[in-house]
């Protein structure tokens, strides 16, 4: 177990370093820099320019720039955010938790409904409620992003507006509330982004385990459960149910990744200023440090997701064992 | 529970609403609206903004949403007038100087602090201020976007500690404005001890204590900037209690937000949803002036050898046939409706120089291919013609992430191909298409500046002077008359000589057909009914936005919470 997890530790931490070092120079390779466009008129001088990627170490040849960016990250240093001229570990520090919490919810609120659908289809297989449930999802699951955002947010922040059109809390009474009417607003402005996110992955998780449910609904052991009595409803959630869990574990340590990663369209339609919007902003404003930081942290949650689901898996089925 | 929309966008359903009314019947009683004394004080407008700041200390702002906030808690020493006239001093209002002397050989001016002026921390405002605020627009190590717009400031001195003495290397038409206009005054107390070096970094570039109508509340990034009346503040309190922009990093999100009502105001309307604000009875459009212009920018040079003439762009026939094949006024009508400004030259409309009677290249595809055929451009079989082997291809290098650039160079590429010029589409994201620019890595570019109000920022575009390394001539535009003419209009005391001089110099520009001029953007603000806004100055819609109001009998719960502290 001890080398296994030894094994495992090297292979994350080469597979942390390979993104990151790509990520740098990737977006070190893409054209414009955090000062071309910064200013947004033609009058400032180059030597201006000039001074500011001077400031921030943007002189420098790209191998040593890596190398002190290296060493920095190292010490828990993740320098400087060009575009919202603070430390990148404040920036982060306040978009991590919020995309956490969005994603979190989503992602229980999805897990918890495709494993519900995924047990209805399967325990009417072929049947109306199967084909109807699965037609739904496949809608559902075809249906882009962004669009789907736009979609619950005009209906339900603007056509019929019970829900707040996005952000995080009310910009204006957020600060005259009381605490629990504070906790309230927050929870309403929540509403509508994890409800797009948990209708965009309900689809694929319930279709994982209708699927996972099918490979062991003819076992010998569900055929002797109904043998001795017990009715095929009961059967089926009481015993297939454990046993056809494990890729949707194994789905759930993927997901995990979300939860720093964010979903970029939907907090970027809801202004919910969590991960995915950071990173796609500091995209777009070649904010260098920011960028590396966020893949950074991603890669270490797409690798901790990946161990933790092997674990979680060898839990649920004991003839799965690490090591 | 789903209910039926409100009438009115400012109503909430669900519990929130129940504690927005108690909140607000108990904001009332401690509110200093009622002991205003005027009818017009009190309320918050709430902006709709698809960015935020980032940084509050003025010399280093560098997006729109970094100038809005500045201006407004920071205060400068006299303020330009409506007309934007930079010349001299004559037009332009006490602000922070009650009043100023000019020394006897004009290299200097001596401006008298007005004693009751106080910074949000409470300290006075004080002559050694406004040294240390030139100081530091100057100081090499800061690297003030601004930096242009200043040389010709060279120091400030202290008189004594309610007159501070600027001087200038030379006696110009716009020193003064140059250091009213550009130089925000800032707390030495402050930052004096930040480093200059650090200044880009420190947490002090959040603070934003100024001396301002308004002073900063609270910015929580990417979320909101949260500006309340400074009601001590020796201009006299602003008619608002509150000034919030609310940060949806989306477009679409943040019209969506000032549609449903959750926001009062959102600049940046297009034409699809004004058109949805025909019937509005809660919302108006308010268009304001910009110092906004859009053209397609030719490259004179070779991108591919910069000091070389553009192999095809360099020929001054090929640009006139190019303009002449572009009807501007169908393209206008066609992205805007209606709702489009004509460009008349290199300038906006709304600066004081700009004139709309200057001769224009026509629209005569006729003549255009004329021209071509005289110029030596045959046509091949595909249409397109070439030159002794060289195809008359080129690009247009143009920004995704606007609607209207991208609209325009489509049917640009239509109009140049009716005459035999083949156009590929160079669309990248912002700071790509910055990059080139920059570089003067391009064929054509599809430009959209926002100039200064003197006509010294043509000169910047426009000049040879301009092309060098610190210069803005990207296109390599060069024109030894324009030059000298450029000069002139900067240098003389004169304002219709001025004015003739910027004249004659566009219309050399213009039959030089550096550019194709197409169009102001429509600038147009969705504002809620109730609110009342004041005269808006191209420099800045905002400039005056301590005037704006919200009558007594209009206004809503949330505009009644008053200056009460937060829980």
């Amino acid at each position: 177990m001890r080398r296994y997890l030894a094994g495992r530790l090297l292979q994350a931490v080469s597979v942390i370093l390979l993104v990151t070092t790509l990520t740098f120079v990737l977006v070190h390779l893409a054209p414009g820099d955090p000062f071309g466009e910064a200013f947004g008129r033609p009058n400032v001088p180059a030597s201006v320019r000039a001074q500011w990627r001077a400031d921030f170490g943007l002189d420098k040849p790209l191998p040593v720039q890596y190398v002190r960016w290296l060493a920095n990250a190292a010490r828990g240093e993740l320098g400087f955010s060009f575009s919202h001229r603070r430390p990148v570990r404040a920036v982060l520090a306040e978009a991590l938790p919020r995309t956490a919490l969005l994603a979190g919810l989503s992602l229980l609120a999805s897990f918890s409904l495709g494993i519900v659908v995924g047990v209805l289809q399967a325990e009417r297989l072929g049947g109306a409620r199967d084909r109807w449930l699965g037609r739904v999802l496949l809608f559902t699951y075809s249906l882009p992003d962004f669009w789907l955002a736009l979609v619950v947010l005009i209906l339900f922040a603007y056509r019929i507006p019970i829900f707040p059109v996005g952000g995080i809390v009310d910009p204006v009474l957020y600060d005259y509330l009381s605490p629990g009417a504070r906790i309230a607003d927050r929870l309403r402005h929540l509403v509508l982004p994890v409800v797009t996110l948990t209708l965009l992955s309900t689809a694929a998780i319930a279709r994982y385990q209708r699927n996972a449910l099918l490979e062991v609904l003819p076992s010998d052991w569900m055929r002797s459960a109904i043998a001795k009595g017990l009715d095929w409803r009961t059967a089926v959630r009481r015993h297939a149910l454990r046993n056809a869990l494990l890729p949707t574990i194994t789905l759930a340590g993927l997901y995990l990744a979300t939860l720093a990663a964010g979903a970029v369209f939907v907090e970027k339609v809801f202004s919910w200023p969590g991960m995915g919007l950071v990173t796609v902003n500091a995209i777009a404003a070649r904010d260098y440090p920011l960028i590396t930081a966020a893949v950074l942290v991603m890669s270490v949650l797409v690798v901790l997701g990946a161990l933790l689901a092997d674990v979680a898996a060898s839990v649920a089925d004991p003839r799965v064992r690490v090591g | 529970m789903l209910r039926a929309r409100p009438a009115s966008p400012h109503r909430r359903t669900g519990r929130a609403v129940f504690l927005f009314a108690a909140l607000a019947l108990s904001a009332c009683k401690g509110s200093e609206t009622a002991g205003g004394g005027s009818s017009d004080i009190g309320g918050t407008i709430v902006f709709s903004t698809p960015s935020d700041a980032q940084t509050m200390l003025p010399p280093l702002i560098v997006n729109v949403i970094d100038r809005t906030v500045t201006d407004l808690l920071y205060d400068r020493l006299a303020d330009i007038s409506d007309d934007m006239n930079t010349t001299g001093d004559k037009t332009f209002k006490p602000q922070l100087a009650e009043r100023w002397d000019w020394s006897a050989d004009s290299l200097s001016i001596a401006f008298h602090i007005n004693p009751r002026a106080k910074w949000h921390d409470g300290q006075p405002v004080r002559a050694a201020d406004v040294r240390y605020s030139v100081q530091l627009y100057k100081d090499p190590a800061l690297g003030t976007s601004a930096t242009p717009l200043i040389a010709n400031i060279d120091s400030a001195s202290v008189r004594d500690s309610l007159t501070a003495v600027v001087h200038f290397k030379r006696h110009t038409p716009t020193q003064f404005y140059d250091m009213v206009y550009q130089v925000l005054i800032l707390p030495q107390h402050v930052l004096a001890s930040t480093p200059v070096s650090q200044m880009k970094t420190a947490d002090i570039g959040r603070k934003g204590i100024g001396s301002g109508r308004f002073r900063l509340a609270k910015w929580e990034p990417g979320q909101r900037i949260e500006l309340v009346a400074d009601t001590a503040n020796y201009r006299g309190r602003p008619k608002l209690d509150r000034v919030i922009w609310s940060i949806a990093p989306d477009f679409n999100a943040a019209v969506t937000r000032f549609m449903s009502g959750e926001a009062d105001v959102f600049d940046q309307l297009r034409p699809e949803q004004i058109a949805r604000l025909a019937g509005d009875t809660a919302r108006r459009i308010v268009r304001y002036p910009t110092f906004q212009y859009t053209y397609l920018w030719f490259n004179e040079a070779n991108p591919a050898a910069l000091g070389q003439p553009h192999p095809l762009l360099g020929d001054r026939a090929v640009r006139r046939a190019l303009t002449m094949a572009v009807d501007r006024r169908a393209m206008l009508r066609n992205v805007f409706d209606t709702l489009g400004q004509m460009l008349y030259g290199p300038f906006p409309n709304t600066v004081d120089v700009a004139d709309s009677t200057l001769a224009q290249i026509p629209y005569d595809t006729v003549k255009a291919r004329a021209l071509l055929d005289s110029a030596g451009w045959i046509p091949g079989t595909d249409g397109v013609r070439s030159k002794n082997g060289r195809r008359l291809e080129f690009a247009i290098t143009t920004p995704n992430s606007s609607a209207a650039r991208k609209q325009y160079v489509v049917l640009l590429q239509e109009a140049f191909k009716l005459v035999g010029a083949a156009v590929r589409i160079d669309e990248g994201d912002f700071a790509t298409f910055s990059a080139k620019q920059n570089d003067h890595k391009f064929d054509a570019i599809m430009a959209l500046y926002a100039t200064d109000p003197d006509v010294s920022g043509f000169k910047q575009t426009w000049s040879t002077a301009g092309m060098a390394k610190d210069g803005a001539n990207f296109g390599d535009y060069s024109n030894p008359k324009v030059d000298a003419l450029l000069d002139s209009a900067t240098t003389t005391f004169d304002p219709s000589r001025k004015k003739d001089y910027a004249r004659r110099a566009f219309e050399m520009i213009i039959q030089d057909a550096a550019g194709i001029w197409l169009y102001a953007p429509p600038t147009i603000a969705g504002v809620h009914k109730r609110i009342r806004t004041a005269p808006m100055r191209a420099d800045g819609y905002w400039a005056h936005l301590a005037d704006w109001y919200i009558p007594a009998g209009e206004r809503s719960a949330r505009d009644r919470i008053g200056l009460r502290p937060t829980q």
